[in-house]
Parts: C-alpha cells; sequence; structure tokens
C-alpha cells in the first residue's frame, strides 16, 4: 500500500479551500422565509417565560434515574378518522399521542408539526392527578419527528416508535408516520 | 481550527433572536453564509443544490432555535443541521439520477488565477472529489477543507472517529489515484 501524495492532497485541499460564491439572494430568501413564521415572543412576556420555562435542556441522569423515568414514562401514539369538532386541513386524521409519566407536573408535545414550540401543543392529564397525558393533534399524510418535553426540562422520545435516525439538533426524537387515504 | 463564531459572539446574537428579534438572525446568515455554502457546493457538486440545502438549513435552525443547547456553539449546531440537509439533498439528487456536472456559476466572482491550466486543475480536483462515495467525500472535505477536529467531525456526522479516520484515509488514497490516472490520459 502507498502513502497518500502529501503534495497532491495539499494541492487539492488549497483548490478546494477557496471561496464560493453562490447567489447574494440566499440572505434575502432564508430572511423572508423567516419573516412568514409567528414571532417570537419579546422578553418579558409571559409566553417569553413559559419558552424559556420549557426550552429542552440536557439532563443527567444516574442509571437509576433514568431508569426510573424509562418506567415511568410509556407513551402510544393512537390515530382515529376525522371528527367534526377538529376540523382538519385536507386528508388530515387525528392523531392521539399518550404519554404515561406519573411524576410530571407538565408535558408538551412538540414536534416538525408545530415547529418544535413547547408552548403550543401542551398535553393534559387524562383525568385529575392521573399519569396518563394526552394530546390529539390533526395530522396530514407525512412522516413527522417528536418528542415529549417532561417539566419543561426532560426531552424525552417515544419509547413505543422508532428513533429519528436523522434527528439534527443534538437530542433523541421519535418518528411518526402518516399515511395517506 | 474548530467551527468557531467571531465578533459579536453568536450566543448574544442568538439571545437577541430568541428574544423577538428577528432582523438579528440575518447577522448569522451572513456569518456562516459562505463557510456554509463553501461546504455544501462541494459536497453536492453543484451549486443549486447547494443553495437549497444552505437555505433549508439556515430556515430549520431558526425554526429550531431553541433546541440549540449552547448558544456559545450556534455554528457548529448549525454546521451540524447543513451536514444533514447535504446528506438528504444528495440523495434525492442520487436518485433523479444527477450526476456530476461541471458548474461554471459556482465560480463566477471568485478571484482565482484565470490560467487554462489552472480551470483544468480545478475541474479535475471537483470531478475527482465527485467520484467519492458521499461518506468519504463528507469526511475528506470536513477534515481537510473544514479544517474539523475528528472529535467534532463526529458530534456532527454521528460516525465514530475510528469510521472516519478510515473514510479520510481511504478518501485521500482514492482522490490520488483519480488525479494520477487523469494525468495519464
Amino acid at each position: 500500500m502507498f502513502e497518500p501524495d502529501e503534495e497532491l492532497i495539499g494541492r487539492v485541499v488549497r483548490q478546494l479551500r477557496r471561496p464560493v460564491a453562490v447567489d447574494p439572494g440566499v440572505d434575502a430568501r432564508v430572511m423572508a422565509q423567516i419573516a412568514r413564521f409567528p414571532a417570537r415572543p419579546g422578553p418579558g412576556t409571559a409566553r417569553a417565560g413559559w419558552r424559556w420555562l420549557t426550552r429542552p435542556r440536557t439532563v443527567r441522569l444516574s442509571p437509576l434515574g433514568a431508569l426510573a423515568i424509562a418506567a415511568a414514562c410509556v407513551a402510544v401514539v393512537l390515530a382515529r378518522p376525522d371528527r367534526d369538532s377538529h376540523p382538519a386541513p385536507g386528508s388530515a386524521r387525528e392523531f392521539g399521542f399518550v404519554i404515561v409519566a406519573p411524576r410530571a407536573a407538565t408535558v408538551s408535545l412538540v414536534g416538525d408539526f408545530n415547529d418544535w414550540d413547547a408552548a403550543r401543543t401542551p398535553m393534559q392529564r387524562a383525568r385529575k392527578a392521573g399519569s396518563v397525558w394526552t394530546a390529539v393533534i390533526p395530522l396530514s399524510p407525512g412522516r413527522y419527528r417528536y418528542a415529549f418535553l417532561v417539566d419543561g426540562v426532560s426531552w424525552l422520545a417515544d419509547p413505543a416508535a422508532p428513533a429519528a435516525r436523522d434527528d439534527e439538533f443534538g437530542t433523541a426524537s421519535s418518528v411518526v408516520t402518516v399515511g395517506g387515504s | 481550527m474548530g467551527i468557531e463564531s467571531v465578533g459579536t459572539s453568536d450566543a448574544e446574537v442568538v439571545r437577541r433572536v430568541r428574544a423577538g428579534d428577528t432582523g438579528a438572525y440575518g447577522a448569522l446568515v451572513a456569518r456562516y453564509r459562505d463557510r456554509l455554502a463553501r461546504y455544501a457546493v462541494h459536497m453536492l457538486g453543484n451549486r443549486e443544490d447547494a443553495e437549497e440545502a444552505l437555505q433549508d438549513a439556515f430556515v430549520r435552525a431558526y425554526r429550531s432555535l431553541e433546541r440549540c443547547d449552547d448558544a456559545a456553539r450556534f455554528g457548529a449546531w448549525l454546521y451540524g443541521i447543513l451536514v444533514n440537509r447535504c446528506r438528504t439533498t444528495g440523495a434525492r439528487a442520487a436518485k433523479r439520477g444527477r450526476v456530476f456536472v461541471r458548474d461554471e456559476a459556482a465560480l463566477n466572482g471568485v478571484a482565482h488565477p484565470s490560467a487554462a491550466e489552472q480551470t483544468e486543475g480545478e475541474d479535475a480536483v471537483r470531478w475527482a472529489l465527485a467520484r467519492l462515495t458521499p461518506e468519504y467525500r463528507e469526511a475528506f472535505l470536513l477534515k481537510h477543507v473544514e479544517d474539523l477536529e475528528y472529535e467534532e467531525m463526529a458530534r456532527l456526522t454521528g460516525a465514530g472517529v475510528s469510521a472516519l479516520k478510515m473514510r479520510v484515509k481511504r478518501a485521500r488514497e482514492q482522490l490520488q489515484t483519480i488525479l494520477r490516472e487523469a494525468e495519464r490520459v
């Protein structure tokens, strides 16, 4: 086996490190696109406080603690046909997300469908002081990544769903695929 | 060298954006556009696809800014998103049957020697790069062009350090073989 030619590789690298021009309109297109999203709340608002409270954080747990959370949290996703009380666009179907989290004070459903905004889909206890949390949302056919945010600090993938292998944000998440009707 | 920010800290700009100053995000776009564009163009071999991946990465990063745990390392986090977008875009282009094409526009406006042999050399390098598998090309670009440490590359790609070292080694060997063969033709 020969050794790579350092001089040749050096020449390749020098060429590839030169600046590459792209359309300067990229900046404007990005800014125009994000301007269409709902504005982030300014500081001091209640929503900003909620966002801070529910911002995902990495939580380090002892093996025992992790085992306890794993045992305490069980989640399932249930689909049901459209209901008149929840009109959905196009061929959307209502999906129920359920997580069992007996010690949680708050649980939010976050995913591609709500821009990972913890304030938009708070989950509700199925019954008072119960351990089952639910959220029902309309989903059009497609593939969605999602996760649960427990007490604003614990970011949990759905143990009952496939993991999102292409998660690009550094935190675990799950995948639900909604088929066309 | 890693993926570090300069000037007004990324953390400060990210804080402003999170507080509702959408316009501040433009500073982050301007800061990282050129470097990310270079990676995307070389990775995808096509300016149109590269711009799509670049734009998508910036927009996704904005929408998910709350998921950036360490705002001071926004650049590294953004880079990871772009690496993923390039994988997705590249796979889609492969399904379309797109192969590497000479992309003169990608170098428009860039100052470099204009000698004919220089252009030929650049074409040869891009042609050789495009013949690598996406995994080898990705590893080679991140290591040698973007000058990242293997640990940083592992965080961005999800691959192990040993695997990345092997990919870089193979990429170097294949580039050498391809370019030497091209010189003999």
